[in-house]
């Protein structure tokens, strides 16, 4: 039979649908000229394909596509590179659809849509996505056999079906090769653009500069925890500590501060160790039968620092990790993307820290010339207390008793950041207060610093882990006491205790995004909700997304034992076998009796019912003489029969094509609703 | 087609209450097959030969076979003719359209073997030279059964040759009385007026090739065919000559039944005269009904 080479006017919708899923989301983070031209160019497919509207001729096309170069080079700037490339792509694709009319076309059109859609995941990778991708998939997939059998009848479920059928039978051997086949560190790395780095926690901190706080709802890290869960109390989540201050901003120590020995690797046991690390590995076990031991995993977004966060006394078993001297945690590289790290804390262990002469330099170290005020009261106080704990207490107490305010707007200050605060506005979020109490402990003496960090999360029922967003950023303080080592001192909790209990919606009432919070809490099914879908987004992060190479190595070597090309191999061969057996027996089974054509399923079905009503029918039976039968045993059921084995004969051995089997079945429901087979005997219906 | 019934309502009247083998007997002649009956004698073979002989206005000899017989009293011989000092080709009784051997079992197998040659070939081979038979040619034999004394019973490959067989048997108690009230109706038989042409029976010939059989029908008698051969029921399966033989028959009998397409049913009642003379039951079977188990055994429609 002739090849029809245009495209087979039943695949048009398909194609068409296929297109605009493919493209559309591109179109959240395209530029405005490219979220007009996909829905124009599918109108206009459409009204092409209705005769509405002539193809586009030469001029116009070669019009469009250098409209789409220059936009593209106006957005961009160049047409390289991965956001670029894409608009350039997504446009080029819509532009297909237009000028599509052979077949060929087609084809070109439904590969780059496959290819369209891998580029989905550069911007996009959680599971809606994935499963938006699957759908889009399922759809250009089932404008293949529109494609491929130009004479099929036009039935567009009847093709999704087959699409769908198609795709479930790829999909365990999809996980197979996702498990197995060996996964490549990138060879290049894609450079975005700007916009899309995330929001995240700076290495230097000056309260007196900052007149709003904003606040993000992004995401900073999810935690799953094995066994217990620390109170809300004890959720500092430790980032850095800022022990130089300028007298404005706060900041890290000095890298010619830091020493090599300041640093320790994991595995910590094979290496030489400095004697601090020596001392925490020592008292380890004495600190776990002290208090708490809080064993759990970290998965943390891409932040761009090398910097991790850990409850205090974090202990790791990856050589990817490291402990400073400060008790934080350390990754050798830059997090660029998601990592997941198992950590051990041992809060008890903050005792057992010794204390260097550097570390009490720097820890004591303040600006000349700066808050002379504060100073004098800060001398005054410590003598008076008597003692530092004494002394730190009192300046809480003085926090909580006196009107300072929580405010993520606070005046600006001048020179004098810490007098002006203390003395005057009043006003401030956890930079203030945590500045100024180390300020002041420094200023009497007692070692201080800063700890940077997260404070808080929320903890999602469904999969019993802790979200960490942005806007649970927060600074605090912790000082030096001569016999419990360095305590974590929060001042914005004698100011704000409700932020450190219940989070900082509850501390900012007038947020709009505490309205929202609001809302969730009024209604308990969209938090559940909310929780839920956390809790998917979590496991696709965990089980997915991060199954990067390392995690691969480690679950093959679980499996395999020693893992090398030859064994992974091996494992494909042996899965992709035990996969395709059941495909390959039933297809074996299968062709030991010819296929059954729809009449013959016909012819089946009829015996299979005529047999279930009671009547004793062989299988040799050809038509007539089963309907003379049938009639015999049932007479009421006579002149039916006589019609369906009649249609069925003409049909099936008469070379007449205008008999349909939907008349036979037709018949067959009509038998079905007839009652008294076998000679007036009573047989209920179905 | 109607000319076609009218010849089966005419020989009905000359071969009593034998309606089916009647009909049987004609399809394999429409199928262009040499019919082979198997009876004791005075069933009315001979009679039946003669009424078709008449009914299709054929050319009709009889050769009553014994077992002194020579492949030269069938197929003619060569003679020297002294005047013209020539050659001259003397014609046997098989050039005719068509002959009744008679009691073929009769015959010594050379003598048979020259027959189904020319049945086969359709054509006779004399001296180096090489004659036609007229068209059409059927043989109609009679064979009397294997177990009588006298005979020599014909080979399976040459059984073969013979698209059907089919033994009349005693007639039913009606059949037979009516039978004696008429008397000797051999008379009769060959006094029958003819109820087509020659080029008539052409024609009906040709319209039986046209005869329609769809894959399902062709599927049905594969898988009988296949059944033959893998069952374990028969020594050996039929062969595909046989097969042929088969939707030759049931295209005639379809046409018969008024139908230009072949159903199930068509090739169910051609089955048992097509196959049974092919099938050797393996041993312990009974030789009679082997073929109708065939039928119980494969399904119309898978």
């Amino acid at each position: 039979m002739a090849r029809v080479y245009q495209v087979p006017h039943h695949a048009f919708g398909w194609l068409v649908a296929g297109t605009f899923m493919a493209a559309l989301p591109h179109l959240i983070h395209g530029p405005l000229w490219l979220r007009i031209l996909l829905p124009a160019t599918v109108l206009g497919r459409i009204l092409i394909q209705r005769g509405r509207l002539p193809m586009p001729g030469r001029v116009l096309r070669v019009i469009l596509l250098g409209g789409v170069l220059l936009g593209t080079l106006y957005t961009h700037g160049t047409v390289l590179g991965p956001d670029a490339g894409t608009c350039l792509l997504v446009a080029a694709f819509a532009l297909k659809l237009l000028e599509m009319v052979r077949l060929r076309d087609a084809y070109v059109l439904l590969v780059l849509g496959y290819f369209v859609l891998a580029t989905t995941f550069l911007f996009y990778q959680g599971p809606i996505a994935s499963l938006y991708v699957l759908l889009s998939m399922l759809c250009l997939t089932a404008a293949l056999p529109g494609i491929n059998h130009p004479e099929a009848g036009a039935r567009a479920w009847r093709h999704f079906r087959l699409a769908l059928v198609m795709l479930l039978q790829a999909v365990p051997l999809m996980l197979l090769l996702f498990v197995l086949v060996p996964r490549i560190s990138p060879l290049w790395s894609l450079e975005f653009s700007q916009e899309r780095s995330r929001t995240g926690m700076s290495d230097s901190m000056a309260p007196g500069e900052v007149s709003h706080l904003s606040q993000s709802r992004e995401l900073a890290f999810r935690v799953e925890f094995e066994g217990a869960v620390p109170p809300p109390a004890a959720r500092y989540w430790r980032g850095l500590t800022y022990a130089w201050f300028d007298g404005r901003r706060w900041s890290q120590a000095r890298p010619q501060e830091i020493s090599q020995a300041d640093y320790v690797w994991f595995p910590a046991s094979p290496q030489p160790r400095p004697d601090w690390a020596a001392t925490l590995v020592a008292a380890r076990d004495e600190a776990a039968a002290r208090g708490p031991v809080y064993r759990y995993r970290v998965v943390q977004e891409p932040s761009r620092r090398n910097w991790l966060y850990a409850l205090a006394v974090p202990f790791a078993d990856d050589t990817r990790l490291g402990l400073v001297r400060d008790l934080r945690l350390v990754s050798r590289e830059e997090l660029n993307q998601r990592r997941d790290y198992r950590v051990t804390s041992y809060p008890a262990l903050r005792s057992s820290m010794p204390m260097s002469p550097a570390d009490e330099a720097i820890s004591l170290q303040l600006p000349e010339g700066f808050n002379p005020r504060a100073r004098e009261m800060a001398r005054r106080w410590y003598r008076e207390a008597g003692s530092a704990e004494a002394y730190a207490n009192r300046l809480l107490r003085w926090f909580r008793e006196e009107s300072f305010y929580y405010t993520l707007e606070p005046p600006l200050l001048g020179e004098h950041t810490v007098d002006e605060f203390l003395f005057g506005s009043r006003r401030g979020f956890c930079e203030h207060y945590a500045s100024a109490f180390a300020f002041m402990m420094r200023a009497a003496g007692v070692p201080a610093r800063i700890v940077a960090g997260y404070q808080g999360g929320e903890l999602n029922p469904v999969g019993n882990h802790l979200r960490v967003h942005q806007y649970h950023a927060h600074a605090w303080t912790e000082i030096w006491l001569p016999g419990s080592g360095w305590v974590e001192v929060d001042p914005t909790a004698a100011v704000a205790p409700s932020r450190i209990e219940m989070g900082p919606e509850a501390a900012l009432q007038d947020d709009p995004l505490a309205d929202f919070q609001g809302i969730m809490r009024d209604l308990p099914w969209l938090q559940q909700l909310s929780n839920r879908f956390d809790y998917v987004q979590f496991i696709w992060q965990k089980w997915v997304l991060d199954y990067d190479e390392s995690s691969q190595l480690s679950l093959l070597q679980r499996w395999l034992g020693d893992v090398s090309p030859a064994r992974i191999g091996m494992a494909l061969a042996a899965g992709a076998a035990v996969l395709l057996m059941p495909v390959a027996l039933w297809v074996l089974l299968r062709r030991r009796g010819p296929g059954r054509t729809p009449m013959q399923r016909e012819y089946r079905a009829m015996l299979k019912q005529l047999r279930g009503r009671g009547l004793v029918l062989s299988d040799d039976l050809p038509p007539r003489r089963l309907v003379r039968e049938a009639g015999g045993q049932w007479p009421a059921a006579r002149p039916v029969l006589k019609k369906w084995g009649r249609a069925f004969e003409e049909s099936v051995y008469g070379g007449q094509a205008g008999t349909s089997l939907r008349a036979l079945r037709r018949y067959r429901r009509q038998l079905r609703w007839l009652r008294g087979a076998r000679g007036g005997q009573h047989v209920s219906p179905g | 087609m109607e000319k076609v019934q009218r010849a089966l309502a005419r020989v009905g009247k000359v071969v009593l209450g034998k309606n089916e083998q009647i009909r049987l007997a004609v399809a394999c002649l429409l199928a262009r097959g040499h019919l082979l009956i198997e009876d004791l004698p005075g069933m009315g073979k001979t009679t039946l030969a003669h009424a078709l002989a008449r009914i299709f206005s054929l050319d009709y000899q009889r050769v009553q076979f014994t077992s002194d017989m020579l492949p030269a009293d069938i197929l003619g011989v060569s003679l020297f003719n002294a005047d013209t000092r020539e050659f001259v080709l003397r014609k046997g009784p098989v050039f005719t359209q068509l002959l009744l051997a008679d009691e073929i079992n009769r015959a010594t197998p050379k003598t048979q073997s020259a027959l189904l040659e020319a049945m086969e070939e359709r054509q006779v081979t004399l001296d180096g030279d090489t004659y036609p038979l007229p068209l059409p040619f059927f043989v109609v034999a009679t064979q009397n059964p294997v177990e009588q004394g006298g005979t020599f019973p014909l080979p399976e490959s040459q059984l073969d040759r013979f698209l059907m067989r089919i033994s009349l048997g005693y007639p039913s108690p009606e059949a037979e009385l009516a039978l004696l009230a008429a008397g000797d109706l051999r008379a009769e038989a060959l006094d029958l007026t003819p109820a087509l042409t020659v080029d008539e029976l052409q024609q009906v010939m040709q319209a039986v090739e046209q005869v329609h059989a769809s894959t399902d029908l062709l599927g049905y008698l594969q898988r009988l065919l296949e059944h033959s051969r893998s069952s374990g029921l028969f020594q050996a399966g039929l062969s595909p000559r046989a097969g042929l033989g088969m939707l030759r028959a049931a295209r005639a009998w379809a046409l018969l039944g008024g139908r230009n397409y072949v159903i199930p049913e068509d090739i169910q009642a051609v089955l048992v005269p097509v196959c049974e003379h092919r099938l050797q039951p393996v041993a312990g079977g009974a030789a009679r009904g082997a073929a109708g188990r065939l039928l119980e055994a494969v399904p119309v429609v898978p």
